[in-house]
């Protein structure tokens, strides 16, 4: 093979993984086990060990039923909250009950 | 027109050019090891080359863009920012993934591949319901992995610039995918990660999900009142209080009318929780799916139990710890108390 030929090569292949090694270095977000999949989706992995212990009485996630009456909170501070309070006249929403074929859900 | 060829660089020249008076006897190449022609730099020459077939070899590497399909089809025309769109799974086994969510759900997947990555479109009845990403873990990582949410929002740039000026962190800066749309990575101020999307084909339409469809999200924080604010300043959400134990804060997220999130105060006495956004599944018998996925190889985290709406709730986690819950939606007639 033609010795130019090598020595492009042979630069070629050290820039190549100079490039590589650099683009590795602007990847953020290294702290949470993140990287972006090489360009496409989005890929991560979270620190070891969910605990998802501790759930007691009274710790619930789901969303209310449509036609609940909106509650008070006992645990919430009253005043001076850092977010925006929907104003009381606002009942309290559900998630979409309509299915996609138009109608409500029946089982 | 008689030649000439630089023996350094193989670089051809007229002999006219390069100031050489052809005298016809030799018929030909005139034969000189010591020619150098006219501009003659090795260095900048091949270095040029070089440089242009290293951009080409490191290019697949530094911008794998594969065609991922839109989130859904036929195109909405819908938009629904703060609304849960899509999520994404990484998993260190993609088959093995695949087998468990499939049993579990009935999901089907079309596999995706360009270059060193693997990707998988997870289907429901035809409709795309997830994508699940192959990412190995080197051994000197505890890492686990994870379902990644994404909201929807009108201008990605405009929103990562709300998160940020609002206390968020940059995991992956604003990038296009073709026929996806636009999507950027933020982790929220407490450390909960998170993703926005401006979706080419708008969002999902807001319908009562069906069984096997993500059906519900919930924000577990250290800080749920601060993490709210945050929230609402990047999604315009409506923030409703609702009832908790003492020490503890639950708040709900809504936007055009609809609830779209939870926030829960991380139980005490936990210290190795970390804030996290939890999807739920829906299903029709939370019970039967928790031990479905026993079954298939994954653990229950939090055992089924009712929750405010009358139905069951249960966090579990596939084979490889990727958690995520089930929340089962029943109708009004048959709706349980919390006891």
């Amino acid at each position: 093979m033609n010795i130019l030929i090598l020595r492009w090569l042979a630069l070629a292949f050290v820039l190549c993984t100079l490039m590589f090694l650099l683009s590795g270095c602007f990847f953020p977000g290294g702290g949470y086990g993140y990287d972006d999949g090489g360009g496409i989706g989005a890929a991560y992995y979270e620190p070891p060990g969910f605990d998802y212990g501790g759930w007691g009485h009274g710790y619930q996630v789901a969303p209310f039923r449509g036609g609940d009456h909106r509650p008070t909170s006992r645990g919430g501070r009253a005043s001076a909250r850092a977010y925006r309070s929907a104003p009381t006249s606002h009942s309290m929403p559900s998630i979409p009950s309509h299915s996609r074929s138009g109608g409500l859900r029946s089982r | 027109m008689a030649g000439i060829k630089c023996i350094h660089c193989n670089f051809v020249e007229t002999l006219e050019k390069q100031g050489i008076t052809f005298d016809g006897k030799t018929g030909g190449i005139p034969i000189s090891r010591s020619f150098k022609h006219k501009g003659h730099n090795p260095f900048l020459r091949q270095g040029l080359l070089a440089l242009l077939l290293g951009v080409v070899c490191a290019m697949p590497v530094m911008a794998a863009q594969i065609q991922l399909p839109a989130i859904i089809e036929p195109a909405s025309q819908e938009h629904h920012v703060g609304k849960l769109i899509f999520v994404e799974l990484v998993t260190p086994d993609l088959a093995a993934a695949k087998k468990f969510y499939a049993g579990l759900f009935g999901w089907t997947f079309r596999d995706i591949q360009d270059g060193g990555t693997k990707y998988a479109e997870a289907f429901l009845d035809g409709r795309p319901v997830a994508g699940l990403i192959h990412k190995n873990v080197p051994a000197s990582e505890h890492r686990q992995p994870a379902w990644l949410s994404f909201f929807a929002v009108g201008d990605v740039d405009a929103a990562k610039k709300v998160a940020l000026q609002n206390g968020a962190k940059m995991l992956s800066e604003p990038h296009s995918i073709p026929d996806r749309g636009r999507e950027a990575v933020f982790a929220d101020p407490q450390g909960a990660v998170f993703a926005v999307l401006a979706s080419s084909n708008g969002d999902p339409p807001d319908v009562l999900a069906a069984p096997g469809e993500w059906i519900w999200i919930s924000l577990i924080t250290g800080d749920p009142e601060t993490n709210a604010a945050f929230y609402q300043t990047l999604f315009d959400y409506e923030v409703f209080e609702l009832p908790a134990s003492e020490g503890a804060q639950h708040l709900l997220l809504a936007s055009d009318n609809y609830a779209r999130a939870s926030v829960n105060t991380l139980p005490a006495n936990r210290p190795n929780a970390h804030p996290h956004w939890l999807n739920y599944v829906c299903v029709e018998d939370t019970v039967k799916m928790t031990a479905k996925v026993v079954a298939l190889g994954g653990r229950v985290l939090v055992e089924p139990r009712i929750d405010r709406h009358g139905g069951k709730v249960a966090v579990v986690a596939d084979p490889f710890g990727a958690p995520f819950g089930l929340l089962e939606w029943p109708d009004t007639e048959s709706k349980e108390v919390p006891k």
